[in-house]
């Protein structure tokens, strides 16, 4: 038998019972669905928090007060021991490091004549826009003043700039924030969100003017941008040894973006994997409808096999037909859930556009490699008994 | 013809076709059993969090230094404002009738030593109605002095873990801690109870709070919890507090209070909804199993035209052979939910003797929402093999 009379003999025994093998299809198609969906929308959600996290920039070091044995951020809580604005200024100083920014951060009411606004007031240095990438709609950044002794501007975020100022120019104007003065010399571009805090409603100025205002000694944060070319680990330990040197011990946490990354990673495929298990589910209820309806609809030519039997077919060929059958099937089942897919993906493109892909080259191969493997099982016991079928016995069926 | 009778005869139609009924018994139970099992992970984290609030005990009210009106409303996390709050702050707000007691808090790290062992903590600074508030009891020695407020005497209360690390057995009651370059009494050890929402209170440092106002150097509180009377209107004594720390920060009202069944109603909401999608995409496996059992009816009706042929003969009215096989897959159906939900029990079960402590409960509602889809798909998908059934016509069939 040639490979087109194979074909042929498929796709004609498929097409002779199209009601069944269409609604074996159908089912199938939504298993198929479930799991690229699931899995591909598990792929977005890492993709869109991975994105939320870089968003600042890449090759960030972060080191905070106090030593984190045992939770997470301390930087927000009281120490003895804090990163002051020079050991910032050392820092800031070694070799490798692109940019630095020093970051305080609370809460203060900011005040234009008779307008307020209670917000985030950050602290931070002239580095800050470049490093986290934040465009400036009007104005500038603040300018590149000494460390310890700044000027006393601010720069504020786009909502805020509308709620004080509405449409009048910001710029130039005198707000107060707690009870200091400050001068706007800039307002960002809008940023949106970021685990839900309003970037838009922030103001930013000056480190050593929010230690001041906030009455601290000590920084939260300081952020170390470092050169591309530079081999993170290393240069982790040197900062980590030369900072332990100044401070005669290790009294800070210092954490590389790539290191946090990893350990999102990690939870964010936890995620996308119980996703993938649940369309699973669907999945296999598919292929059992496969399985049996080919059980079914062999029993059912028990005389076409008996005779092919009997004009000496090899037993290697029946079971490669049976076998091809369902894998027809299940591809078409594949296919079918791709296009399913596809109509989702173009529903939901138009009602929420910015929305991530689903229809990938990932899904579509997983949809379709899962098809095969599924057909091939669910084709395997019902082809060879049908091949093991005695031709006297099929033959007296008819 | 009967109900009984209807039920008699799909029963020997069952036993007929063993593999194909076992096949479809086998979809819709493994479709049930996932429906219950998933909610039953999201049910029973959400319970988890429920207890892990409870265990904190009375509803608390948790006042933050600082304010945000920005749009999404928002906590001030950072606990960082221009004016401090004060224990001073506290001590008003104390003096309010319904306030049954308060805990003003100083939160801070510091490098606790003992002899040649060293250990980076968190600190708290505290009165002693802390442990009341956070639920925490003392594995030996004593709480907080009551003057912690007052008198920056030199005790501390340590954590189950901290003690492990700087004494490893010895009885730590009396001894002399170092915590950055001041010294202190051990005069109590917290029991261990583990991880409370986030705070591993096993390894932490618990002073008074005038002793940390003093270390730290600093009056700013992290935060007040607040313990009212079980009686008292809640609304408007978190109003009455408003209002006296304005008062006393010149007319700024710049402190944000949020009540525990607020936190906890936000993760409730976060769970419940999640567990609704979990069971609503394993609802999905039910769907697929739904297309099987009409795919299934179609043939059946195929092979058994003869039979309806003859039915119909006899009598038997088009709503009567509807009936017959709706009721066919409306019974397989139930039967194989059961067998489902039996098994999502059992497994349960099994997982709560294995792993104890995480107690898996699947909720009642699940059961139901389960059977019910379960049910639904068996009606809506028999319909269609139901209604070619009805039509076939007597004459012709019986004429083959």
């Amino acid at each position: 038998m040639k490979l087109t009379d194979g074909l042929r003999w498929i796709n004609r025994a498929v097409l002779s019972q199209r009601q069944r093998n269409l609604l074996t299809i159908l089912g199938f198609a939504i298993g198929v669905s479930a799991v690229t969906i699931l899995a591909a929308m598990g792929d977005s959600l890492k993709q869109f928090v991975l994105n939320e996290f870089t968003q600042f920039g890449s090759n960030i070091i972060a080191i905070t007060p106090g030593k984190t044995e045992t939770m997470g951020n301390t930087g927000i809580l009281r120490t003895n021991r804090g990163l002051s604005l020079y050991d910032a200024e050392y820092l800031a100083n070694l070799p490798h490091i692109k940019a630095m920014v020093p970051v305080v951060a609370g809460t203060a009411v900011v005040k234009f004549r008779s307008l307020s606004r209670a917000t985030d007031v950050v602290g931070v240095g002239h580095h800050a826009a470049e490093a986290w990438n934040m465009q400036i709609a009007q104005g500038r950044f603040l300018p590149k003043d000494d460390l310890l002794q700044p000027r006393s501007f601010a720069v504020l975020g786009s909502k805020l700039k509308a709620a004080l100022f509405s449409n009048k120019n910001a710029l130039g104007q005198q707000i107060h924030i707690g009870s200091s003065r400050f001068r706007v010399v800039g307002v960002f571009a809008s940023k949106g969100q970021f685990l839900g805090m309003d970037l838009d409603e922030i103001a930013y100025i000056p480190a050593a003017k929010a230690l001041e205002l906030f009455n601290r000694d000590s920084l939260m944060e300081i952020d170390l941008m470092y050169r591309a070319n530079v081999d993170v680990d290393t240069l982790l330990t040197s900062v980590k040894n030369r900072l332990i040197n100044r401070h005669g011990a290790e009294d800070f946490t210092i954490v590389s973006q790539d290191q946090m990354l990893e350990s999102l990673d990690d939870i964010l495929n936890v995620v996308r994997f119980a996703g993938i298990a649940i369309g699973a589910i669907s999945l296999l209820v598919g292929s059992v409808g496969i399985y049996t309806i080919l059980t079914i609809t062999l029993s059912q030519r028990k005389g076409e096999v008996g005779l092919l039997r009997a004009l000496g077919m090899q037993q290697r060929l029946l079971i490669s037909l049976f076998l091809g059958e369902a894998v027809f099937m299940a591809i078409l089942g594949g296919m079918a859930g791709l296009l399913l897919l596809a109509c989702i993906q173009l529903a939901l493109s138009l009602a929420l556009p910015q929305l991530p892909l689903l229809f990938t080259f990932a899904s579509v191969s997983l949809g379709l490699g899962v098809s095969i493997v599924v057909g091939l099982l669910a084709g395997a016991t019902p082809a060879y008994q049908a091949s093991r079928l005695p031709p006297i016995e099929a033959l007296r069926a008819e | 013809m009967k109900s009984v009778d209807v039920l008699y005869f799909n029963l020997q139609v069952f036993t007929r076709h063993r593999w194909r009924t076992g096949m479809l018994a086998f979809c819709v139970a493994l479709g049930v059993a996932s429906v219950v099992l998933l909610t039953s992970l999201g049910e029973s984290a959400r319970r988890y969090v429920q207890r892990e609030f409870a265990l904190l005990g009375n509803d608390l009210l948790i006042v933050l230094p600082g304010k945000k009106q920005t749009s999404g409303g928002g906590v001030p996390i950072y606990g960082t404002s221009p004016r401090d709050l004060t224990l001073a702050d506290a001590e008003h707000i104390s003096r309010l009738a319904a306030v049954k007691s308060v805990a003003p808090i100083i939160a801070g790290n510091g490098a606790v030593s003992y002899k040649s062992r060293n250990r980076d903590v968190i600190v708290i600074g505290s009165t002693s109605g802390f442990l009341q508030a956070r639920n925490l009891s003392l594995a030996m020695g004593s709480g907080l002095p009551d003057d912690s407020a007052e008198i920056a005497r030199p005790v501390a209360i340590i954590g189950s873990k901290l003690q492990n690390e700087l004494f490893s057995g010895q009885n730590p009651l009396g001894k002399m801690l170092t915590v950055d370059d001041y010294r202190y009494q051990v005069i109590g050890v917290l029991a261990e109870r583990g991880e409370s929402l986030g705070l591993d209170m096993r390894d932490m440092l618990i002073l008074p709070v005038r002793s940390a106002e003093a270390l730290f150097n600093s009056p700013a509180l992290f935060r007040i919890l607040i313990e009212l009377h079980a009686v008292s209107d809640r609304q408007s004594v978190i109003e009455q507090i408003y209002q006296i720390v304005k008062q006393r920060h010149q007319n700024e009202e710049d402190i944000t209070i949020i009540t525990q069944q607020t936190v906890m109603q936000a993760f409730n909401n976060i769970l419940v909804t999640l567990t609704a999608i979990i069971g609503l995409l394993a609802a999905i496996s039910l769907v697929v199993a739904g297309i099987l059992i009409m795919n299934l009816s179609l043939i059946s009706v195929q092979q058994r035209r003869p039979e309806i042929g003859l039915l119909k003969a006899l009598g038997a009215s088009h709503k009567l052979i509807q009936q017959i096989f709706v009721w066919e897959s409306l019974m397989l159906v139930i039967v194989a939910s059961v067998i489902g939900l039996l098994c999502a029990q059992l497994i349960i079960f099994a997982a709560n003797q294995w792993l104890p402590i995480l107690q898996f409960v699947a909720p009642i509602w699940s059961h139901a929402v389960a059977l019910g889809v379960a049910m639904l798909t068996a009606l809506v998908f028999s319909w269609l093999p139901a209604k070619q059934a009805a039509i076939v016509s007597p004459v012709e069939v019986l004429r083959g």
